[in-house]
């Protein structure tokens, strides 16, 4: 536990989001005990959905998110309210609707826009540990605004919790003091949603109260237990985000839960027919038990405490991991931060993930929408780590939306950062980081030049072997059903196609017609295979090939690579040949 | 002068007429019970007394220093409240709310209130008590002490008694006459339950749509409106 705490305060952008974290903490708690005592819980919920929309909306608008969607879950807040208060639709039912419609809206207007990007991503499941300086100063504030608001009007609240009829006879203004708990309410999701993401922000709300309510008798003993409890259910989650390398939304709800646990067990205790003492011999076995429990969460277990011990270089995905490691060969180490198997645009870096950026040598990514995370990392790392951004090193296509089926276009300017996937470009990536691994270690020069002179050649011969087969079979075209992460690889060797997703987005829905239209080439021009991309569950490209009588075969992007072609060793040259095989045996 | 007075008042609720042509006034020292059929506006009445509602036409004439804002309420309980987390202090405290007049805290002074009244209603001991862990009797003696609170001069309860046992609810009656009588406040009450009503109340308002009752027990007793309301002997 020791080790753990010392790394949580020896980083900065820990101690950034245990301060966030815990005044977010605190607001929720607070709120919560309103919103359920109102029996106004699914309002939180309804209002991150809300939230989310507005999240997409700002995305795509290019406008800051946080500024765009505070005003809108206001909104959003004041007229939920305002729909429960009449009860011309019921309270449940007007939730439903507004929060349904807006992760519709949400997920349209995405969809009409560049597809899921990383952005969005971390709104749905929150990401504290690569907030802004700015996310951070603005959580505080308005966090602090809440907490300070609450305080004062504290009574008042209270009453209005409690008998909203009686306050307003008395002359309290109710109506004020609804919108003022909404509106609160509609500010901590906002901010909160940063950091538990969109999904799990209300279980925040909840939790605590419910938690506290077991045990407490009284309206000032929940808001201070329901206050301990949420702040110590976050920091126990951080902890053990940190120690398990778990994501830390889930990680606290999981502590949440634990802790509900716990304190409905100590009510059915009180509640039996025994004598008092008996009673409290149990509750005092129980508190040590879950409490022993919780410790040794903390305490055993291998600590992930992270020391790099020589050269090391982190790479994010896997075509420059495979880069960096035939450089490297055994003589630095190679890190590849997402897992075989692992969805790019979801990744969430863990604190250990962090540590690995900040101590390295080298760090090459590729500065494209997945990996948009790294930025706020970037900020931090020490001058000692050199970055190779793949994106800056080769010459840019924007994200192609020409060749897709329905062909609309949009005003942003969104680069394809698959880059690796040309072969010529391989070749100039693989110099950067050869040059950055070198200056890193140069005791090894002569070794490592030598792996890259030996590596650069195979690409050449690669690239020669594409030439070859493009230019005999010119003027064919291929159908991935499937996004496109390839057109680096068209570009360089005119290999004209048609794709059902443009670029790399990781779009759940496709549009119907494009793939009617799909099927219509594939039939037109006698096409005998369909291709699917690597770690897609080709589902598309399925469809499209047994309309047109067509088999599916997989290309390989290198992007990410799957968990079984990990173990078997397989690298870029290894991968790019396979496509090599199945373009060929599809121009037959 | 009279407290409440109202001349001649007409009452909608959602744009339906519900009482035409209103009158009937309320002193110090009254106990006043408004009688009459579900639907007959007793609710839109209570409202328009508290002020939370405006009267289709007519007026009611608060006098001698009272506003609206000084009738302590007893409103009708919520399903919300039977497993509300608060403490009997915290429930009784709440009535001096009003009072606070943009403070953060209670005065000494509301406190000092508070606990008198909870001492006049014998709840004193319950005060670090769960609201929601009370008796239905003793729930509504909490809510009498925080009406007290608010006011110092008239209470207005709305069906008080619903769900009591009758053990409870004669004690409850006792203890509203008492309210009444001991401590001068001016009760009004609205009641299904007619033979309390005519039992304790000293002037009846039977609501009807047009042609209300208004006026002392005794007089209501001999009234045409309570012969066919009771079900008792028609002329």
């Amino acid at each position: 536990m020791i080790d753990t705490l010392e790394i949580l305060f020896s980083q900065q952008f820990l101690i950034r989001a245990l301060v966030v974290g815990v005044l977010i903490s605190l607001c929720c708690a607070l709120l919560g005990v309103s919103l359920v005592l109102k029996r106004f819980s699914m309002i939180g919920d309804g209002l991150s959905h809300v939230g989310f929309g507005a999240m997409a909306i700002a995305a795509a608008a290019g406008v800051a998110p946080l500024y765009f969607a505070l005003p809108i879950v206001i909104i959003a807040a004041f007229l939920l309210l305002r729909m429960s208060e009449n009860g011309k639709i019921k309270g449940d039912a007007a939730i439903a609707l507004i929060s349904t419609g807006a992760l519709a809206v949400g997920v349209m207007v995405t969809s009409m826009t560049t597809g899921m990007n990383v952005d969005i991503y971390n709104y749905m499941f929150g990401s504290i540990l690569t907030m802004s300086d700015s996310d951070v100063v603005i959580s505080s504030v308005l966090s602090v605004v809440v907490i300070a608001l609450f305080g004062i009007f504290y009574n008042e609240i209270f009453a209005v919790t409690f008998d909203e009829s009686f306050a307003k006879a008395t002359g309290t203004k109710t109506s004020v003091y609804n919108m003022l708990i909404s509106a609160l309410t509609a500010v901590t999701i906002v901010i909160g949603m940063k950091m538990m993401g969109a999904l799990l922000i209300s279980s925040l709300i909840i939790f605590p109260t419910v938690t506290s309510m077991r045990l407490c008798k009284s309206f000032k003993s929940v808001v201070l237990t329901g206050s301990c409890v949420s702040v110590i259910c976050f920091l126990g989650g951080l902890l053990i985000s940190i120690k398990y390398e778990a994501p830390t939304g889930a990680s606290v709800v999981c502590v949440n839960i634990f802790f509900l646990a716990v304190f409905s067990l100590l009510k059915a205790v009180y509640a039996m027919n025994k004598s008092v003492l008996f009673k409290r011999f149990i509750a005092a076995i129980i508190c040590t038990v879950s409490f022993a429990a919780f410790f040794a969460v903390m305490l055993t277990g291998e600590s992930s405490v992270y020391k790099k011990e020589k050269t090391t270089v982190v790479a994010t995905t896997f075509a420059q991991y495979d880069f960096a490691r035939q450089i490297a060969g055994d003589r630095s180490e190679v890190i590849m931060l997402l897992a075989p198997g692992e969805e790019s645009h979801t990744f969430e870096p863990t604190p250990e993930d962090i540590m690995r950026i900040q101590q390295c040598d080298v760090f090459v990514y590729g500065g494209g929408e997945s990996d948009k995370w790294a930025d706020n990392i970037l900020k931090t790392v020490p001058e000692s780590v050199n970055i190779i951004k793949m994106l800056g090193v080769v010459e840019l296509y924007k994200t192609d939306h020409e060749h897709e089926g329905d062909g609309h276009s949009h005003g942003e300017t969104e680069y394809d950062e698959h880059v690796w996937t040309s072969p010529v470009n391989a070749v100039k990536i693989v110099k950067a980081i050869s040059e950055a691994i070198i200056e890193a270690d140069r005791d090894n020069a002569e070794f490592y030049k030598e792996n890259t002179a030996n590596f650069t050649a195979e690409l050449y011969e690669l690239d020669s072997e594409f030439q070859k087969l493009l230019s005999e079979n010119g003027g064919k075209s291929i159908i991935v059903g499937d996004r496109f992460p390839f057109r680096y690889f068209a570009e360089r060797y005119s290999l004209s196609y048609y794709a059902a997703f443009p670029g790399c987005s990781a779009q759940a829905e496709v549009n119907p017609k494009t793939i009617a239209d799909l099927i219509e080439k594939a039939k037109a021009e006698n096409i005998t295979t369909v291709f699917k991309v690597d770690l897609s569950k080709g589902s598309v490209a399925k469809t499209i090939a047994e309309a047109a009588g067509a088999k599916v075969e997989t290309l390989y992007s290198c992007h990410v690579i799957a968990d079984e072609d990990y173990k078997n060793g397989e690298g870029y040259i290894s991968l790019m040949r396979h496509n090599l095989n199945v373009l060929s045996e599809c121009f037959k | 002068m009279s407290l409440i007075s109202a001349k001649s008042v007409y009452l909608r609720y959602e744009n339906t007429s519900v009482v035409e042509d209103l009158s009937f006034s309320v002193e110090a020292g009254d106990y006043l019970c408004i009688v009459g059929e579900n639907g007959s506006g007793k609710s839109t009445l209570v409202k328009s007394i508290l002020g939370l509602k405006e009267t289709a036409s007519g007026h009611l004439h608060m006098g001698d220093g009272l506003t609206c804002k000084q009738i302590g309420y007893l409103p009708q309980q919520q399903a919300a409240q039977r497993d509300f987390p608060a403490s009997v202090w915290e429930v009784v405290l709440s009535g001096c709310l009003a009072g606070k007049n943009g403070n953060i805290f209670y005065t000494k002074k509301q406190k000092a209130l508070a606990k008198e009244n909870m001492e006049k209603l014998d709840i004193l001991h319950l005060k670090n008590k769960c609201y929601r862990e009370l008796s239905g009797g003793q729930q509504q003696r909490a809510l009498l002490a925080r009406a007290l609170c608010a006011t110092g001069k008239m209470i207005l309860l709305d069906e008080p008694v619903t769900g009591l046992d009758p053990v409870v609810t004669a004690e409850l009656y006792a203890l509203i006459k008492k309210i009444n009588r001991q401590f001068g406040i001016t009760v009004i009450m609205v009641s299904h339950d007619l033979y309390a009503a005519t039992n304790n109340a000293t002037h009846i308002l039977h609501l009807k749509k047009s042609g209300s009752f208004f006026g002392t027990t005794e007089e209501y007793l001999e009234s045409d409106v309570y012969k066919s309301f009771s079900g008792g002997d028609v002329l």
